[in-house]
């Protein structure tokens, strides 16, 4: 077991531990901050592989911006202290999740395929053997073959202007969302949302009541709420 | 002389030599245990260097306010950071009741890690470089996007409203001022056409025909943004208000108090000289110089700049966060922007290798003659952008003192009707 093989387990474990510990706990934070650790253990792998430039963009960008965003999303979720996340999702998670493992497994793995006289399967071998047999070697330059890439016409000029562009429409939604609004759209904003989530209690409750018993009617939600809860929002708002 | 050069190399050698002699039987073990010496050294010295700027820095501000600074302990006050180091030991280590233990805890050891982990890449004089990475640049600012997770982390585990508001404010301020700095770093990299600390070094001095020109004197503006980007990245002075006891009571590091608090205070010292250090490889030629030994060198120019930083915190008051962002996304970005696509027109019509006149095409100038050129480049953009924020600053100050003037006519109008 030479030492590349051995660290190259000591990274799995790590990435397919915290992997777990992401769909399988409860404390959000926690979740993604082992989300960071799995990310860390794949830039890993990119220097295993002799990939020092994506190990490097790995670690700015997953962890550095998009964990981060993940982070900040986690932490400004409401409620989400008393938060009891109710799965129920999670056989057919597991069930799609074993498909997805099988597929990839029968792709990657050294397994030959025949479906309908089609040939499938060992492709990454494939792919990476060259005339002799062996595996390429990474050449030096490989950053700049990268760059040459990126804005050849012949090669990968037009997804990079084409993501250039989604870039800039994703900013310009970005500024509209989170534009200034005036109090009084504000204040509307919010009475809507509030409606909606009576309404959603007042379903619930029926349905329990429905379920329960024959004919009493729901008890909607106190009436009170809204106004304080607009009159906080707008104090609030105001105090700056 | 050569001796004291290649001092470092030699000091490295001979340990090598005898740890390989020890573990002849492996020479991988040998490596390892030499690799892991190295990484020990070079924390070592992060550490020794984090003692040596706190107290450089209470003597220098001190100065600057007129005053003495640290006095009392032992002769001129040098054993003051053993005194601060015995203080941070002996306070009692407390953990809030409802404080996630885990998050709370790893948080300063990751930013104490993530700080340290910078200076693998430093090179400190020809051969004496943690390791050469080739994409070394671009380690270092990954390096120094990785701490802002733990900043969250320790905003999150203090279970402290206000350590959550600072830990978020600090977190914005360190993300947004990473933008100039990478747009800042790119002219410099396009010049030297390589990623790698040393290759950028290499391109300063008067190696392989190089000019021997620091790239202070090709990309002004560059060097001038990068470095108030780095101060705002390190949240030191002006850009401390994370920390400020007027503000938040220190932002999101409130609930920490004995080591852990030490650990945060190093963090920030050993960004601080990492930024220096960068800043020196980057714009003022790192190890090169002519009759010092090149570590001697690095050493000096990283003092001067980290004087610099100690100048600008005893005397500019804190900025504000909305001043700050505004600085930042409407100022040092569209600058960097304009000047990163001036940088490329120029470099690419003005080279001065004939290799690349045949390949490319443009006009051959001397390097002298393509350095002024940049320079004049690059001197005017920042004096037109300074000009157009200075305008703009007048015209907003203008307004409103009229606005006021407009009120107290009007209250005075109402008092005396």
């Amino acid at each position: 077991m030479t030492l590349q093989q051995l660290i190259f387990l000591g990274l799995a474990a790590v990435i397919v531990l915290a992997a777990l510990f992401v769909v399988s706990t409860r404390n959000l934070f926690r979740a993604a901050l082992m989300l960071v650790v799995s990310f860390f253990g794949i830039a890993g792998l990119y220097v295993l592989l002799d990939a020092g430039f994506f190990a490097v963009a790995q670690v700015l960008v997953y962890i550095g911006a998009i964990s981060i965003l993940i982070i900040f999303g986690v932490m400004l979720t409401r409620g989400m202290q008393g938060m009891e996340p109710r799965n129920t999702q999670a056989v057919g998670g597991a069930v799609v999740a074993a498909i997805i493992f099988g597929v990839l497994v029968l792709l990657l793995g050294p397994f030959h395929v025949t479906i309908n006289n089609r040939e499938f399967g060992n492709i990454a071998w494939n792919f990476a053997k060259d005339a002799t047999g062996n595996a390429p070697a990474v050449a030096d330059t490989y950053i700049a073959s990268l760059g040459v890439a990126l804005v050849d016409v012949n090669q990968f000029a037009l997804p990079f202007e084409l993501a250039s562009v989604m870039i800039l429409l994703v900013m310009i939604g970005a500024i509209w969302v989170a534009r200034e609004r005036k109090v009084a759209e504000v204040q509307a904003d919010r009475r809507d949302i509030l409606a909606e989530e009576r309404e959603e209690e007042a379903s619930i409750e029926a349905a329990k009541a429905g379920a329960s018993s024959t004919g009493v009617p729901a008890v909607p939600a106190a009436p009170g709420l809204p106004e304080t809860a607009i009159a906080h929002g707008a104090g609030g708002h105001g105090e700056h | 002389m050569n001796f004291l050069t290649d001092l470092l190399s030699l000091i490295g050698d001979f340990i090598s030599n005898i740890i390989h002699s020890i573990f002849s039987f492996s020479p991988s073990i040998a490596d390892a245990i030499v690799m892991g010496l190295a990484a020990i050294i070079l924390c070592t010295f992060a550490a020794l260097s984090f003692m040596a700027l706190t107290y450089a820095e209470r003597k220098i501000v001190a100065r600057i306010q007129d005053r003495v600074g640290p006095n009392q302990a032992g002769p001129l006050g040098l054993l003051q950071p053993l005194a601060d180091g015995i203080k941070m030991f002996t306070k009692e280590d407390t953990t809030p009741a409802a404080a996630d233990r885990w998050v709370y805890n790893l948080a300063p050891l990751i930013i104490a890690v993530f700080a340290l982990t910078t200076y693998a890449v430093l090179p400190f004089a020809p051969n004496v470089v943690g390791t050469n990475l080739n994409v070394g640049v671009f380690y270092v600012i990954a390096i120094g996007s990785g701490s802002i997770i733990a900043i969250l982390m320790a905003g999150w585990g203090s279970n402290n409203k206000y350590a959550l508001l600072g830990a978020f404010r600090t977190v914005s301020q360190l993300v947004g001022y990473e933008v100039p700095m990478l747009l800042n770093v790119l002219p410099i990299i396009m010049i030297s056409g390589s990623l790698s600390l040393i290759d950028i070094i290499n391109r300063q001095t008067l190696a392989n025909g190089n000019a021997g020109l620091p790239n202070l004197l090709y990309f002004p503006l560059s060097a001038v943004v990068f470095l108030i980007s780095g101060i705002a990245e390190t949240a030191r002075s002006p850009f401390d208000l994370l920390e400020a006891e007027s503000e938040i009571v220190a932002g999101f590091h409130v609930e920490y108090s004995g080591m852990k608090f030490a650990l945060f205070f190093l963090g920030e010292y050993v960004n601080a000289l990492a930024v220096a250090f960068m800043f020196c490889v980057l714009f003022l030629g790192g190890y090169a110089g002519p009759i010092l030994p090149p570590y001697i060198w690095l050493l000096l120019k990283a003092a001067v700049v980290f004087t610099i930083f100690m100048w600008l915190r005893g005397t500019l008051p804190r900025i504000r966060v909305d001043q700050m962002h505004d600085m930042n996304w409407k100022f040092f970005v569209p600058v960097s922007i304009i000047h990163l696509l001036i940088s490329m027109v120029l470099l690419k019509v003005f080279t001065d290798t004939p290799s690349q006149l045949e390949a490319t095409g443009g006009i051959l100038v001397s390097s002298g003659t393509r350095m002024l050129i940049l320079f004049v480049a690059s001197a005017l953009t920042l004096l037109v952008a300074l000009g157009i924020a200075a305008r703009r600053a007048r015209m907003n100050r203008l307004a409103e003192e009229e606005v006021l003037a407009k009120r107290r006519m009007e209250n005075m109008a109402a008092a005396g009707a």
